[in-house]
């Protein structure tokens, strides 16, 4: 009998014909610890979608779209609420950087994000109570100047927090930009007036016809308020610097639409319109004054081209769709008429360096053009009306100074939204303003605990580049369209011409995302993996294990990832979860672990004669 | 269940592939896995036409070659399940990764090889070289010489690799056509007999997937020692296991096998054949003959050739001054040669004080029948060496020489 006599060490003993707990199990795979033939690690790293990237509020984009793919609808709405109080409102207005940032874009169409922003948000509509609570009562009181996108935001995220909120808003009705300067055919009022009731039902009070400089001075403020977030907009229409802009018949774009917006609007158009402004403003402003019953409506702009406008472009297709003309390439120098505009005064013009961002040379060596017009609507931007303010928290650019993080000096003032944006760089949109609002709002809170204000030091990884994804998982499929009104039949109604998505539609749309950089539980990496490595104990998103005792680092699930969510680090990267042999073959210090100790020292040993 | 219609032990004419196929249907075999080749292809001819009859409850698979069917074979097993499955020569040789696996796993998968000549070019006769090039593998292996036999090998068989101590599979050889189709006089018996015998299979670990196991995980080469260090343990420890199984078929079913050797008057022969298989069958006539000629003749039968008996093998043929190897299989540059069962006794007989002089026969080769004639040359080559003491040469190729 040659086993006679034979012992298998302790170490060295494994279950009857090697039979053992499958690696699924718990310790199944301890006594294979192949995990030690690993190079390279598979690691899940979400990085950040471009999308949640390019919101102005950091909308988390990816999740609630791949919670609508699930049918999680409420799921789906609460994740957007997070950072956005009105998404019925941003699924109609919003310029969604979003969808420009959007990788898809780059391989057959963006996600129509925004249409499924505005299905979530109408769902929230009719919900009875909304999903969001207000924060336990901390005692203390803010104040919030102006009901705007970033009024609101900051008023919705600091009642969330717990703060007793009050709106001061100068007008007779809350809504701000929301309402005064985005045109009923965009956005609804009776979906506006739901979203300031839901902020109303969190406990935030507003008192509307209430002006800071007039009726609350900069001095009531600090004395009633442990802190206070100004979010007073641009109010001020700019002008061109033309002769005769007090001439009757001129109008400015954003009372132009702030007064239709209030109901306040005396304004009748004649038949011939000029908007001036290349912007989207100025979009507004023309499609407006088609239903306002201008018969023929110009935009007459310093851009020598449609590419040139800053205005989305779609957008500016529906506005030619409805019959709106374009003049390029001139300068308003001189509005012409008896007491009322009769003709305006153009010449060549262009700007002298970048465009938009340099001063315009008017050529007027050129012949004038006269333009024949019964109204011109003024549309080329607007300032801040800041003369209550302290002129220590003024800056050149006639926005209110703050630091980095929204702050007024070391007051308990914050500042958010176009008033501090505008020149800075950043597009002034809702979007923007409700982020700011949201950030102000944090860092606010922040001071008032005491806590120090610091800059974000994480590096953040966007995911832009789609050779990090595996793209042969999606086939093209086009983007899914939202109806709309035609031209014809809408230029002249009030009713909102883009419609709303089904839930079909939605549905359809979200699951085209790529889920860029971002595990969406699609099981891929569980279903390659060609040893049970890759556990799921639940089915949901983010939740897969890679047991790293066994997995050997072959790399297909990493391969194989569609989103790009895996990674391959380098082991030696890792001093945790590794099973570091002493040889590539040894479970034990045996033959071959004494063989690496040899090894291990071999640099201390003095070099050898060869 | 086996619906065996039996109900008292009967005696049929059947062959040896009719007989294993019995065997498999007494043994309530669960999934049968077949794949064609002759000659072993009547035994699953047989089964198919049990399974469609409703004789017998069984998964019959056909695969898409051995391979497939040995793996067939080895994951029904893994579950729980009894096997039976078979093939001849090149098909044996196809399946040929499976064996190790199959009996590393230790999983009791039953084969059944009626023998042919491996190619080349088709030759479909009997030889063994097709079971034996597998005998390293870790499966039991024996020859059966008749269809008796045959079907009494199988149920044994069963019962051996399926021993908690064993679990083993088993291959259950018998010679292509001279076992497998000659009909002879076959007791089936009494089902209560079988179920008596033969309890159902169970392995301690099987597949399931309430209960999750890993059977076959990459190992570290230092782990992998141990396991052959314990497949060869089950092995040896078979041993007592076909002795005390011989021991309670005998009482059952009232037939005796020794379970290593048939040794056939041998009490005071002079020289003696060893050899496997069911040219035994013709052999016995042939020292009967002899014996009547009073030629010291006689014939010891291998029965069971992994495990090897050494020590069986040891005593018996030291009894002898000329053993003759009658290999009826190919060990093409071997220690003799010639065929590989020279070594196998060779091997045995080393530590004997008085060791017989050992010459290799090579006959019973791709099918051909080794006639009277030829065992009464093969004895005259062992006499003449027993007089002169000295073998004229290892291997003589019966039929080649003067």
């Amino acid at each position: 009998m040659s086993t006679k006599g034979t012992r298998i060490p302790e170490r060295l003993m494994i279950t009857f014909g090697g039979i053992t707990p499958a690696p699924s199990q718990e310790k199944g795979q301890d006594l294979f610890p192949t995990g030690n033939w690993r190079a390279i690690r598979p690691v899940y790293r979400d990085k950040l979608p471009p999308c949640n990237n390019a919101c102005g509020t950091n909308e988390k984009i990816q999740g609630f779209l791949d919670l609508v793919k699930r049918g999680k609808y409420l799921d789906a709405y609460a994740l957007i609420k997070e950072d956005m109080p009105f998404p019925s409102v941003t699924g109609r207005v919003c310029y969604h950087p979003c969808e420009q940032a959007c990788n898809r874009g780059q391989y057959d169409e963006a996600i129509s994000i925004r249409a499924v922003e505005r299905f979530l948000g109408d769902l929230g509509q009719a919900l009875a109570r909304d999903v969001v609570k207000a924060g336990p009562p901390n005692g203390k009181k803010v104040a919030v100047v102006g009901s705007g996108p970033a009024g609101h935001s900051a008023a919705y995220q600091l009642a969330r927090l717990g703060y007793q909120v009050t709106i001061l808003e100068k007008s007779p009705k809350a809504g701000g930009l929301n309402r005064g300067g985005i045109p009923d055919w965009v956005l609804p009022q009776h979906v506006l007036d739901r979203e300031i009731e839901r902020l109303v039902e969190l406990g935030v009070t507003i008192k509307t016809n209430v002006e800071v400089g007039k009726d609350v001075t900069w001095d009531d403020l600090k004395k009633n308020y442990d802190a206070c977030v100004l979010a007073v907009g641009l109010t001020e229409p700019n002008s061109v610097r033309a002769e005769g802009e007090d001439k009757e018949g001129v109008l400015y774009g954003l009372p132009f639409l702030r007064d239709i917006g209030m109901g306040t609007s005396k304004v009748k158009l004649g038949d011939r319109v000029a908007v001036i402004g290349g912007g989207n403003t100025a979009i507004d402003c023309a499609r407006e004054a088609l239903r306002q019953g201008a018969l023929e409506v110009t935009m007459i702009t310093v851009e020598s081209n449609l590419q040139e406008m800053p205005a989305v472009p779609e957008d500016l297709h529906d506005m030619l769709e409805e019959g709106v003309e374009l003049l390029h390439g001139r300068a308003m120098t001189a509005v012409l008429g008896n007491g009322r505009v009769e003709a305006l005064q153009l010449y060549p013009a262009r700007f002298s360096g970048a465009i938009n961002a340099s001063p315009i040379n008017i050529n007027r060596e050129a012949p004038a053009e006269r333009f024949v017009v019964d109204n011109v609507i003024i549309a080329v931007g607007q300032h801040a009306s800041l003369n209550w303010l302290p002129d220590e928290f003024k800056n050149e650019r006639g926005t209110i100074k703050i630091d980095s993080f929204g702050r007024l000096g070391d007051t308990n003032f914050f500042a958010a939204g176009d008033v501090v944006q505008l020149g800075s760089g950043q597009p002034l949109m809702v979007v923007n303003a409700v982020g700011d609002g949201k950030r102000v709002a944090f860092n606010l809170d922040k001071v008032l605990c005491g806590e120090p204000l610091q800059p974000r030091s994480v590096t953040v990884d966007v995911l832009f580049d789609l050779n990090r994804m595996n793209m042969t998982y999606f086939p093209h499929f086009p983007r899914v369209q939202q109806a709309m009104l035609p031209p014809t039949s809408r230029r002249k109604t009030q009713e909102e011409v883009i419609q709303a998505f089904s839930e079909e539609q939605a549905v359809e749309e979200a699951c085209r995302c790529f889920s860029c950089g971002t595990c969406n539980a699609c099981d891929n990496c569980y279903l390659v993996c060609p040893e049970p490595c890759i556990v799921r104990p639940e089915r949901s998103n983010g939740l897969y294990k890679i047991l790293v005792n066994y997995c050997k680092g072959c790399r297909v699930c990493i391969e194989e990832c569609p989103t790009g969510c895996l990674e391959g680090v380098p082991e030696l990267d890792f001093d945790t979860g590794v099973v570091r042999m002493d040889t590539a073959f040894a479970i034990s210090p045996g033959l071959h672990g004494r063989q690496a100790e040899e090894l291990r020292h071999l640099a201390e040993r003095p070099a050898k004669n060869i | 269940m086996a619906t065996a219609t039996a109900t008292t032990k009967k005696t049929v004419r059947i062959n040896g592939c009719v007989a294993a196929a019995q065997a498999a249907k007494y043994a309530d075999v669960d999934v049968i896995t077949a794949y064609p080749i002759r000659p072993y292809t009547a035994t699953m001819m047989a089964l198919a036409q049990m399974v469609a009859n409703g004789e017998l409850d069984a998964e019959y698979i056909v695969a898409d070659s051995e391979h497939s069917q040995l793996s067939i074979a080895h994951g029904a097993s893994s579950s729980g399940a009894r096997v039976f499955t078979g093939s001849s020569g090149v098909g044996v040789t196809f399946a040929y990764e499976l064996y190790s696996p199959i009996s590393g796993s230790r999983m009791p998968v039953q084969m059944m090889i009626a023998d042919r000549t491996l190619d080349p070019p088709g030759d479909f006769g009997s030889e063994h070289t097709d079971a034996l090039s597998t005998r390293d593998m870790g499966w039991l292996m024996g020859w059966s010489c008749n269809a008796q036999e045959a079907f009494d090998n199988h149920l044994m068989a069963y019962r051996i690799g399926e021993d908690p101590r064993v679990l083993l599979p088993q291959m259950v050889c018998q010679d292509g056509f001279f076992v497998s189709h000659i009909t002879s006089d076959v007791e089936l018996p009494d089902p209560g007999q079988v179920k008596e015998f033969l309890p159902p299979y169970k392995h301690p670990y099987p597949l399931d997937p309430r209960h999750p196991v890993s059977h076959g995980p990459q190992i570290m080469p230092e782990q992998g020692p141990p396991l052959q260090l314990e497949r060869a343990r089950a092995m040896e420890e078979s041993m007592p296991v076909i002795e005390e199984v011989h021991d309670e078929f005998a009482k059952i079913f009232g037939r005796r096998y020794d379970p290593w050797l048939e040794e056939f008057m041998t009490d005071d022969a002079e020289v003696a054949f060893f050899m496997q298989g069911g040219h035994a069958v013709t052999a016995r006539f042939a020292v009967e003959h002899m014996r009547e000629r009073r030629v010291k003749v006689g014939l010891v039968r291998l029965r069971t050739i992994r495990p090897y008996p050494t020590d069986r093998v040891n005593e018996v043929l030291s009894k002898f001054k000329v053993v003759g190897v009658i290999e009826t299989n190919m060990g093409l540059g071997s220690v003799s040669s010639g065929g590989s069962l020279y070594a196998e006794a060779c091997a045995a007989l080393y530590e004997s004080s008085q060791r017989p002089l050992v010459v290799s026969f090579m006959a019973g080769l791709g099918g051909e029948a080794i006639v009277l004639k030829e065992f009464y040359w093969m004895t005259q080559k062992m006499t003449e060496a027993q007089k002169r003491g000295k073998i004229e040469k290892r291997t003589h190729w019966v039929g080649f020489e003067e």
